[in-house]
């Protein structure tokens, strides 16, 4: 169906007789919809507030990363640095790559995919909105627990990758390791269950006329990243449960003495682990191409050549994990067809970055603070790319490998490349999600201080990394050479830090100036993509009516239209193709419930269980199991939900031309979406 | 939008020269090997030149398409940039795509990388070829030292009576080529000496191999680059490369045993010390060997460094500390260097069993190692990880040290 649960409404008008003499318990009224206050983000299932959510919470775990890599930079600052002891410096380590991948650049990605995707593609919500809810919920609990360990006995030290044995209980007594295995099946299971959800989403409720290739890039990439959520998710978790039956159950899967092969957990761990590297970077790609072609005020260039090299990007991805392990003794033939898989893998990234560069040439470029978060990802990434081809080269590799080099290659792809795009996507997005924007002025000394203290914190680790410095020590000598750049990265540390603090700034200072600023309105960038043709914030129901779509930047051809010679003409006023806030209340939307938030808190529940004591699996259980139990018996609607005014002309989809938002005297089309 | 505030352009400004000027000084750095014994662009052996002849026209590649794309980006960014002039509501041309050109830039690149494949697949076979008369060394690692077993009379075994096992500091011959197998007693390690070869893991059950060349004799060093758990900083290691002559007399003086007492009587007593508390873990040819050979020890690695001859090498406890002062403590006119580790201890006579220059011999690390060695090597000593602090009396260490310093 294109248009979830609001088009049949004959359906529901037929069944709504059975539906009245359905007299469930109280506990399983649903609660109120439309409501604000905090118990409406407790309960929403709506895709923007979860979005929001996702972000939020990113945004706070972000803080915590990021002071663990402060007190990084400051232990080394100098040789023998003292901030710090080596079990602790070990866990902070850990603690500071497991909370960046796993609870700040996968989910603001999620954040972004929750909030923008159903908007890119005219839907109503996702798929399965509850389910929507109970993966924030997972990723939240999962993301708790997993610090928690910091107030239990201390955090995980085997590093992000954990290395088998030594993540063994033999060599890592404490329960920090328990923690991470425990934080990330919660994680994990709500990786899945958002992948599941946002997969069917775009598959199956695009908005009328909008086929696959019609789709905003964005899209595209989510759609590649929740794939590769949905394959890459298991396989770590199937590493987990060997780990946790070794940790916790004196199971033998990575225990040298009975035969075990240490190499199956750096397997499985890189199978998951490669395509997690792209999943991460994929939805910056997409953000970027959005935002690219509107401030070149041209369309992106080459759109399906984008598309495609993402998704060969994604499926390229499974062919090259061995190339984490190019010295871990696999052999050559092994090394050798890694080698070349990884080198192969740098074409369609190379496509992306002429295509962007060629998106911008010939264009009348705005530098706005998105632009230039744009470019800085096309710069930084191509640095952090060519580093990549350098340890494509096995040779090379063995050299530079566990090194500094590498963190710097790293840190260049996700911090440069995935956050890069990120902090750009905030300015972009803003006000669509919030009705206001933020202080373009603030956001371009943003970018500048960013720009330099990400340079300085990174850029120096290449060549730290060349002459030798070891990745995860917490101190080292005096009398090897690297005294100089270390103090260089901690200065760009601190430099780092305060541009994250200046966003944040921002934030509240253009938030508190807003109020004497006129509202933004719908389509404050001149944009191309539909998400701009509603208000802004958005309301509750996104689109009324649901537009049909007639081609790549749809709402930019509502706008403009192109001669044969590629001139553009504009055809009709933004003000007169945008659509007007309404009530809404013919719109029908999936009713609040409690019992995501329920069925997720039984989890941690059940992860403590398995840690400290097996008894409280069992509470944890119950809860789990009465939380789907409600899920399951809850009635579709809660008491509110109106029905009577169920209106079939009121939500007819438009025909995509500059028209009145209301296209009156078009009766419903059955209008199925291609693909 | 196009508003323009001057301190923000200042600020720009700013922020590129300074990026810019740290690119170049990063390139320029590169350059600068002097004082970095760990640098992997300074090869001092058949193995790290070929990687060298690899790397470096890969890098000169990277440099161009990095030059290419950051000045192609910076041209469009000022060429295609809105002046206050522009109209806005006037559009550039609008293209959507030129798919010849498409197809020519996904083909360059993987014609460039094809380009870069071929030698890398030379250089993989080229590293991989086997030496028929190279020495064979095994190289095992538990946390946090390395153990080196040389099997002499080549019959695969490295624990015969005619082969050496030692610790800490590997001695080869210069110019011959030297077949490393790489083993672990306990977690992965990864065995690196950036001068001679890249790494390989050191993997619990499996056994890699790994060539290691010098061209000139010299004492090249080395880092455990494969996080190993709590002291995985103070994982070094150390291959002193001799002529060929003094590495004969290193192998007979490594075959013998301490078995005779000495005749000083605080090393006598020293020794008494030794077989009632080290001796558990740390094994003496010639003094508990052959208790050892059936002794469970408590460690989790199940091993101990050997100790036999341990004034023949020049560091101790994982490579982190000189047994020896890099220069002649007695003379004024040279400062020591700030750090203990900034040179490589020489043994002097005492590598190929001749006398111990007791003037030299390091006792201010020495004793403080035998005093508390998590101060120096955090270690988890009660899990049977690292050596642990016996409360030995400043007596006993005094004697034990003059004990150590036979054991030449």
């Amino acid at each position: 169906m294109a248009i979830i649960e609001a088009p049949p409404t004959e359906q529901l008008a037929l069944t709504g007789t059975v539906e009245s003499d359905y007299k469930p318990a109280g506990v399983f009224t649903r609660p109120k919809s439309g409501g604000t206050g905090w118990k409406s983000w407790l309960t929403t299932v709506d895709h923007k507030k979860i979005g929001i959510m996702y972000g939020a919470t990113a945004l706070v775990f972000l803080l915590i990363g990021g002071f663990e890599a402060i007190l990084i930079r400051v232990q080394l600052w100098s040789p023998r640095g003292t901030l710090l002891s080596a079990n602790a410096y070990n866990q902070v380590f850990t603690m500071h790559g497991t909370t960046m991948v796993f609870l700040v650049v996968m989910p603001i990605g999620a954040a972004f995919a929750n909030y923008l995707m159903p908007l890119q593609i005219g839907a109503r919500d996702v798929a399965y909105p509850r389910i929507n809810a109970y993966s924030y919920w997972m990723f939240l609990f999962g993301g708790l627990l997993l610090n928690s360990s910091w107030l239990l006995g201390g955090g995980a030290d085997g590093g992000w990758f954990n290395y088998a044995p030594n993540n063994g209980v033999l060599y890592s007594p404490s329960h920090g390791i328990d923690f991470w295995n425990m934080g990330l099946f919660i994680t994990g299971i709500a990786s899945l269950a958002g992948a599941v959800n946002l997969i069917v989403t775009v598959l199956n409720m695009r908005a009328p006329g909008m086929s696959l290739m019609r789709m905003p890039v964005f899209t595209w990439m989510t759609l590649v990243t929740q794939f590769l959520l949905l394959f890459a998710i298991p396989v770590l978790t199937v590493a987990q449960v060997l780990l946790m039956m070794d940790r916790l159950f004196d199971a033998n899967f990575f225990n040298v003495a009975k035969g075990a092969n240490p190499l199956l957990w750096e397997h499985l761990f890189w199978i998951f682990g490669h395509p997690e590297v792209y999943l991460m970077i994929l939805p910056a790609f997409g953000l970027v191409s959005d935002m690219l072609p509107v401030f070149s005020r041209k369309p992106i260039f080459g759109y399906p050549f984008i598309v495609f090299s993402g998704v060969a990007i994604g499926f390229m991805g499974w062919g090259v994990w061995a190339h984490h392990m190019f010295v871990s003794g696999i052999g050559p033939i092994s090394v050798t067809a890694f080698s070349l898989t990884t080198m192969f893998i740098a074409v369609p990234t190379g496509v992306k970055i002429l295509n962007w560069t060629a998106t911008m040439w010939g264009g009348k470029l705005r530098f706005t603070t998105p632009m230039l978060f744009s470019i800085g990802l096309v710069t930084m990434f191509t640095i952090g790319g060519l580093s990549g081809v350098t340890h494509s080269v096995a040779p090379a590799d063995t050299q530079q490998t566990d090194t500094y080099y590498i963190v710097a290659h790293f840190h260049y792809v996700l911090f440069g490349g995935a956050f890069f795009g990120f902090i750009g996507g905030f300015y972009f997005y803003w006000p669509k999600v919030f009705g206001y924007m933020l202080n373009e002025k603030l956001g371009k000394y943003n970018f500048w201080l960013m720009l330099l203290g990400f340079n300085l914190t990174f850029a120096p680790m290449h060549i730290l990394g060349l002459q030798g410095m070891s990745r995860r020590i917490y101190t080292y000598d005096a009398g090897y050479g690297f005294d100089l750049w270390n103090k260089v990265a901690t200065i760009g540390a601190f430099i780092l830090a305060s541009s994250v603090f200046l966003f944040i700034f921002n934030i509240f200072y253009s938030r508190a100036k807003a109020k004497s600023l006129p509202p933004v309105g719908p389509d404050p960038w001149d944009a191309r993509t539909i998400e701009w043709m509603i208000p802004s914030p958005v309301p509750e129901y996104n689109f009324d009516p649901i537009p049909t779509v007639t081609r790549v930047d749809d709402f930019w051809y509502r706008k403009y239209g192109e001669t044969k010679d590629g001139k553009l003409v504009r055809i009709a006023a933004t003000e007169d193709v945008v659509q007007q806030r309404s009530d809404g209340k013919h719109i029908h939307l999936p009713s609040p419930s409690y019992w995501p938030l329920v069925a997720a808190f039984g989890m941690p529940i059940i992860g403590y269980g398995l840690i400290f004591n097996l008894w409280l699996c069992l509470i944890g259980g119950i809860i789990v199991v009465g939380g789907l139990f409600g899920w399951a018996l809850e009635p579709p609607d809660d008491p509110d939900a109106a029905h009577a005014d169920h209106d079939p002309v009121a939500h007819g989809s438009d025909d995509g031309s500059a028209a009145e938002g209301d296209t009156v005297g078009v009766t419903e089309k059955e209008v199925e979406p291609v693909g | 939008m196009s508003r323009r505030s001057t301190g923000l352009r200042i600020f720009g400004v700013i922020v590129f020269a300074i990026v810019v000027t740290l690119f170049a000084a990063l390139i320029y750095a590169a350059f600068q090997n002097d004082g970095k014994p760990l640098d992997t662009f300074v090869p001092k052996g058949p193995s790290s030149q070929e990687i060298q002849n690899l790397v470096l026209p890969v890098f000169a590649v990277a440099g161009v398409v990095f030059v290419g794309v950051m000045g192609a980006v910076l041209f469009i960014t000022w060429k295609f940039r809105t002046t206050s002039e522009d109209d806005p509501e006037e559009f550039p041309e609008q293209i959507h795509g030129r798919t010849g050109l498409e197809i020519g830039w996904t083909i360059l690149p993987a014609l460039i990388l094809a380009g870069v494949a071929v030698g890398t697949v030379a250089t993989i076979i080229n590293l991989n070829k086997k030496e028929p008369d190279a020495i064979q060394v095994q190289v095992a690692g538990q946390q946090w030292w390395w153990q080196y077993k040389y099997d002499l009379n080549g019959d695969g075994n490295f624990d015969g009576p005619e082969d050496i096992t030692t610790a800490t500091e590997m001695v080869v011959p210069a110019g011959r080529p030297i077949q490393v197998t790489t083993t672990s007693n306990d977690v992965i390690h990864s065995f690196w000496i950036p001068g001679l070869n890249g790494k390989k893991d050191a993997v619990p059950g499996i056994r890699s191999p790994l060539k290691l060349e010098a061209d000139e004799p010299g004492v090249y060093r080395g880092q455990c680059t494969e996080y190993c758990g709590l002291s995985h900083a103070n994982m070094r290691m150390l291959v002193r490369a001799v002529e060929p002559g003094e590495y004969d007399t290193w192998v007979t003086n490594q075959l013998k045993g301490h078995a005779a007492d000495p005749t000083d009587a605080k090393a006598l007593a020293g020794k008494t010390t030794f077989k009632a508390l080290c001796a558990q873990c740390h094994v003496i040819k010639g003094v508990n060997d052959e208790k050892m050979k059936t002794a469970t020890v408590p460690l989790t690695a199940g091993v101990a460094p050997d100790l036999t001859h341990l004034m023949t090498r020049g560091t101790f406890a994982g490579s982190i500390l000189n047994l020896y002062d890099p220069v002649d403590p007695n003379d004024p006119s040279v400062t020591l260097p700030a750090s203990d580790v900034a040179a490589a201890g020489d043994p002097g006579a005492a590598l190929t069993g001749g006398t111990v220059d007791t003037s030299r011999v390091n006792r201010v690390s020495l004793e403080a190692w035998l005093r508390n060695p998590n101060a120096i090597k955090p270690n988890y000593a009660q899990g049977g990880r690292g050596m642990p602090n016996l409360g030995l009396t400043e007596a006993q260490i005094d004697e034990l040290v003059a004990y150590l310093e036979t054991l030449n």
